[in-house]
């Protein structure tokens, strides 16, 4: 058998064992994601790991929390080497955290909140909505809390005062769910995400009702601390993201997070969630 | 049970077997129902309290902190499970009773009062399948660390069950009908079988026109059991009847010898007192044969005499002529039995009243036999009764169906032993005769009516005798009474 093997073919193997061993040596890249996407899907999760796992050329561990808040908090406390964030708690710690990607979706980098209700719910604006119960997704959330937030506190209400009770879900799915199944009148949710649903489960989205749509806000960012920002892991990591319409296996882990793919940004794309954030505080 | 009185005994055990199945059948179907509803009781308890009890576990937090969300989605996802589509509908409170979350929002909402939904609510430990509501309503406290946070109220779905339990009932009341017909059926044939030997007696005894017959040795069952013992006996009790039957005949015969004893000794009497006059007669021709009016006068009396000696003898001749016995009734026989009677009468000096309307234009159609016995017997029973000097009598007359005879005496009246030969059908005492039981026995054949009274110191006996029907088949042989 050994008499077989030509010298081209040794030196080959060699080489590939060398690659193998340089990627399995690197440390573990640990990638915070928040629950602005589908995150219950493990298909796409998993897609997704295997797809920038080879683009980095190193192990990929997703790190998942419940709230943005934790994700947050690894991500500030080094827990994670970055994180997908959504734009309000990004711009809630711009001192510390910068940008490395932004995804494109619809061919632009942002998206809208949606304000949903029931189906047959006759609500045409927020208005209609006093006095119902409301679900929002995350207090860190800009589509799933800040845009009714401030929509309301431009109407000069405010969200406990507004809605008879309001609840949060920890998930933009749950809120579609939660309105989907009569558990509260009304939700705020990421229209990135609403849309997506309305492809996959056609059925849950058939029992909700857009509302109100807002203005067109920068899409969640893929976060890292400023001061890892030029090390060698998240530059890898923005490199494999922008490649990833590049090869079949990144363009199945897009077509199943139903984007684009990603481009880099600036943080004025995040303007408009400034300005309403400014307004909550105000 | 009045009304299987009707039916045969081999009808009626087969019935009252079956009656019995279906007694047991039913017994055993309400223990079967009940042992179901009690396995149904605890498991619909026991799959509750694990409801309940996982529900706690998971959701105690959650109404610790009032996430409404996360105790709906839990709801939710237990909804979906296998179990919790027993579980039609839970919502969860918190210890206010407020509703933080419910499996359907929109019947319950958020913030509602759970005893709006917890109204027919029961506790777990009363949690019962017996209704006929196919969903059961529990309401159970939400325990978490050992303090209650908050209170569970479940509606549970239990039609399955109910149907479950419905579908026994239909399968027990299939079950045991069709047990009870075939064991019906077989216990009918079996019985029916038992009790052919029963069936065959009760037939030997009632289908025999009066005398008993014995079972055939092929009938009797094989073996000792009873039934084979209860052929046995009845056989040797046949036979038994068969022999006194027997005994009875031989000893009327035996008194109607001893009868004609009597009436020959009477009637010697009778033929001596002319027989005397005839020879005078005889002697008073040889010696005055010159004389023409004595000779004329003597024949007369010769003539006289002679003829009553035929009379007598004809009546003797009659009384025990066996072809007079079918003979129709006519006024000759009550002619002939005062011939006969008149003997007894005269031995005993009685006076004799005789009175007998008898129209030979319109004969009662009844054998002159039995009617010539029964008088005959009756009548020297009175002879023998009335004391000396005293009087008898036989009066017959006809009505409107019958043939009345009244044959009364001024005797000291029968005895009760003699009352019971000649009125009743009980076994008769030793020593007495068997004339009276002759008499009655012969009237009763002929479906005729024996009577008796005592007034003013007159014995009278009357037997009336239809005129139709039955005499026909009347055929007594029976000796005279006494």
């Amino acid at each position: 058998m050994a008499c077989l093997i030509g010298r081209r073919d040794l030196v080959g193997a060699g080489l590939a064992a060398l690659v193998a061993g340089r990627a399995w040596a690197q440390p573990v890249f640990r990638l915070g994601l928040t629950p602005v996407f589908l995150d219950n899907d493990a298909a796409v999760i998993d897609g997704l790991r295997r797809a920038l796992s080879r683009g980095m050329g190193r192990e990929i561990e997703l790190v998942q929390r419940r709230t943005y808040q934790d994700i947050t908090g690894l991500l500030l406390e080094r827990g994670v080497d970055a994180a997908w964030l959504c734009g309000y708690p990004y711009l809630q710690h711009a001192d510390l955290l910068g940008l490395v990607a932004v995804p494109v979706w619809r061919g632009a980098p942002s998206y809208q909140s949606y304000l949903i209700a029931a189906a047959a719910d006759p609500a045409g604006t927020l208005t209609d909505l006093r006095g119902g119960t409301h679900a929002f997704s995350d207090p860190d959330s800009n589509s799933g809390y800040l845009v009714t937030a401030t929509d309301l506190r431009r109407m000069g209400e405010r969200a406990d005062t507004f809605f008879s009770r309001s609840i949060f879900t920890f998930g933009h799915r749950n809120v579609v769910r939660a309105v989907a199944d009569g558990l509260v009148r009304s939700g705020s949710v990421d229209g990135y995400v609403w849309e997506a649903l309305a492809a996959i489960e056609p059925d849950l989205t058939a029992r909700t009702r857009i509302v109100g749509r807002s203005e067109w806000l920068g899409f969640p960012p893929v976060c890292a601390r400023r001061d890892m920002l030029g090390s060698d892991p998240v530059q890898a990591l923005q490199r494999a993201l922008m490649d990833l319409p590049t090869t079949d296996e990144g363009r199945r882990a897009l077509a199943a997070l139903h984007l684009d793919g990603f481009q880099q940004a600036t943080p004025d794309l995040f303007d408009g969630i400034a300005d309403r954030m400014r307004d909550l505080e105000t | 049970m009045k009304w299987l009185g009707p039916f045969p005994l081999s009808i009626k055990l087969p019935i009252l077997a079956a009656a019995m199945m279906v007694l047991v059948g039913a017994v055993a179907s309400q223990q079967v129902l009940r042992a179901l509803a009690r396995v149904q009781d605890a498991r619909i308890q026991e799959l509750a309290q694990m409801h309940v009890e996982g529900l706690s576990v998971a959701l105690g937090p959650l109404v610790l902190r009032h996430d409404i969300w996360e105790v709906y989605d839990t709801l939710d996802r237990a909804a979906q499970a296998g179990e919790g589509r027993r579980m039609v509908l839970t919502a969860v409170a918190d210890e206010r009773g407020r509703v933080l979350a419910a499996t359907d929002p929109r019947r319950v909402p958020i913030d509602s009062d759970i005893a709006d939904l917890a109204r027919d609510a029961v506790a777990l430990e009363n949690l019962s399948v017996d209704g006929s509501a196919g969903v059961l309503s529990l309401l159970a406290p939400l325990s978490y660390q050992g303090r209650t946070v908050g209170q569970i109220a479940t509606e549970l779905d239990v039609s399955d069950l109910l149907a479950e339990r419905r579908q026994a009932l239909v399968y027990l009341l299939v079950g045991n009908a069709m047990a009870v017909g075939i064991l019906s059926l077989a216990g009918f044939a079996a019985l029916r079988r038992m009790l052919r030997p029963v069936t065959t007696l009760a037939r030997q005894m009632t289908e025999t026109q009066g005398e008993p017959h014995p079972i055939a040795d092929t009938d009797i069952p094989r073996g000792h059991g009873e039934l084979a013992r209860l052929a046995r006996t009845y056989n040797t009790m046949v036979g038994a009847v068969a022999d006194k039957a027997e005994a009875e005949r031989r000893l009327a015969a035996r008194e109607r010898f001893v009868a004609l004893g009597r009436l020959s000794s009477s009637l010697a009497h009778e033929i001596n007192n002319p027989l005397g006059g005839l020879l005078n007669a005889t002697d008073t021709i040889r010696s005055f044969a010159d004389r023409p009016d004595v000779v004329r006068h003597s024949a007369d009396l010769l003539d006289r005499g002679l003829r009553h000696l035929r009379d007598v003898t004809r009546a003797t001749l009659d009384q025990n002529r066996l072809d007079r016995v079918e003979q129709p009734l006519g006024p000759e026989d009550f002619e002939d039995l005062k011939l006969l009677i008149q003997p007894e009468v005269t031995r005993r000096a009685l006076v004799l009243d005789w009175s007998v309307e008898f129209d030979a234009d319109d004969p009662p159609g009844i054998p002159a036999g039995p009617v010539r016995q029964i008088a005959l017997n009756l009548l020297l029973n009175s002879c023998a009764a009335a004391s000396p000097s005293g009087r008898i009598g036989l009066h017959v007359w006809r009505e409107a169906d019958a043939l009345r005879l009244d044959i009364a005496d001024t005797g000291s009246g029968m005895s009760q032993a003699e009352l019971e030969r000649l009125l009743g059908d009980g076994p008769l005492s030793p020593g007495g005769g068997v004339g009276l039981r002759i008499v009655r026995d012969l009237a009763t054949r002929m479906g005729g009516i024996v009577d008796h009274v005592r007034t003013d110191g007159v014995t009278r006996v009357t037997v009336a005798l239809p005129t139709q029907g039955s005499v026909q088949a009347a055929h007594g042989t029976g000796g005279p009474a006494c």
